[in-house]
């Protein structure tokens, strides 16, 4: 292929000096700089302001490229089947239930069942939960509910997802382990 | 061309960058295309901001479906002061790429079989906007619970990087 291509190149070149036309002033101009002794131009077409653009490209998309940085998540448990929200083990324990009901449009009324104090933000809550926890190992003994006690957040079909979830991470900052959402109530 | 070239003498050493172009070019279209699917399986809220939050970070290596319940639509900046002075009904629920009317709690449940079926360790993502009723989101609770998953993620702003979250009772 290379050896056509060197014994047709001069011929062309002849050729193409006789008919003239474009491709006639490209192979002229070449054979003018051989004839001057000049290096020959190189044939490599110049890629470097491609490569300057392609590297602005790069670097754009790799600092744009949002992985949701600033989103962590809460595993939570979901109730297996359909009704229910605390599994049935025996013997069954009482759930400690963390009752959101709205109160006006945004904010929301948070108390705990069968307890008279009602917090008045999540960290209150927070703390409330920590009170009625029972655990020897850190030195809680005041509260009636092991770590592991089912915790049942039940909010009102009204209430903002926000402070559902505001509720369930004070659960997980109190150290509870097994913490349900409910069914909408209300 | 390119024989009369090397049958005339010593040329100019030249890099050849080709294979650099090359490689460039898949970074590129990699990371358009990355850009589109996340922004695709994200849909624009405001996840719930907690009070001194207890989240963390989900690793990368372990695969993730996420479904999304999308708020109204973000029509003005004032949303985002105020995010639950907005209207808390859903808009659409989102499983991975497929997109579901509000209430098609049913094709939720068969998208997230077919996914679990597919992808068997991945972890399931709750990403539902703060301003969302809470009886929105717990019927859509049910359908994940529906498709077998007993766990979840809900997701929640981080907390500021640097600042110590300290568990209670420590």
């Amino acid at each position: 292929m290379t050896q056509q291509q060197s014994q047709s190149g001069p011929v062309d070149t002849s050729a193409a000096n006789r008919v003239g036309g474009l491709a006639d002033q490209t192979v002229h101009h070449r054979s003018a700089s051989r004839r001057r002794g000049r290096p020959k131009p190189s044939m490599q077409p110049n890629l470097s302001a491609m490569i300057d653009v392609i590297f602005l490209l790069l670097i754009y998309f790799v600092t744009t490229a949002n992985f949701t940085p600033d989103e962590g998540v809460l595993t939570a448990k979901l109730p297996q089947g359909t009704g229910k929200t605390t599994e049935s083990l025996s013997p069954p324990q009482r759930p400690l239930n963390i009752v959101l009901s709205p109160a006006g449009e945004v904010a929301c009324r948070i108390s705990i069942q069968g307890y008279p104090q009602s917090p008045t933000d999540f960290t209150e809550l927070a703390a409330l939960l920590v009170q009625l926890q029972y655990d020897p190992d850190r030195g809680l003994r005041s509260g009636a509910f092991k770590p592991d006690s089912p915790v049942v957040i039940k909010p009102e079909a009204g209430v903002r997802w926000q402070h559902v979830a505001n509720a369930f991470n004070a659960a997980v900052r109190a150290r509870y382990t097994n913490i349900n959402f409910a069914q909408v109530s209300g | 061309m390119a024989s009369q070239i090397f049958h005339r003498g010593p040329t100019k050493p030249q890099m050849n960058i080709t294979p650099l172009i090359d490689v460039v070019f898949l970074l590129i279209i990699f990371f358009m295309l990355v850009n589109n699917i996340i922004s695709e399986q994200s849909v624009q809220m405001i996840v719930p901001q907690l009070d001194e939050p207890t989240t963390r970070q989900l690793l990368d290596d372990q695969g993730r479906i996420i479904v999304n319940i999308a708020p109204a639509e973000f029509a003005n900046k004032e949303r985002l002061d105020n995010p639950l002075l907005f209207d808390g009904e859903a808009r659409f629920i989102r499983v991975g790429l497929q997109t579901f009317a509000s209430d098609d709690l049913g094709g939720v449940t068969a998208a997230l079989l077919e996914a679990r079926s597919a992808f068997p360790d991945a972890e399931v993502v709750l990403r539902s906007d703060g301003a969302l009723y809470y009886g929105v989101v717990q019927p859509v609770m049910g359908a994940i619970t529906r498709a077998g998953i007993d766990t979840i993620n809900l997701a929640a702003y981080m907390p500021e990087r640097g600042a110590a979250t300290v568990l209670i009772g420590e």
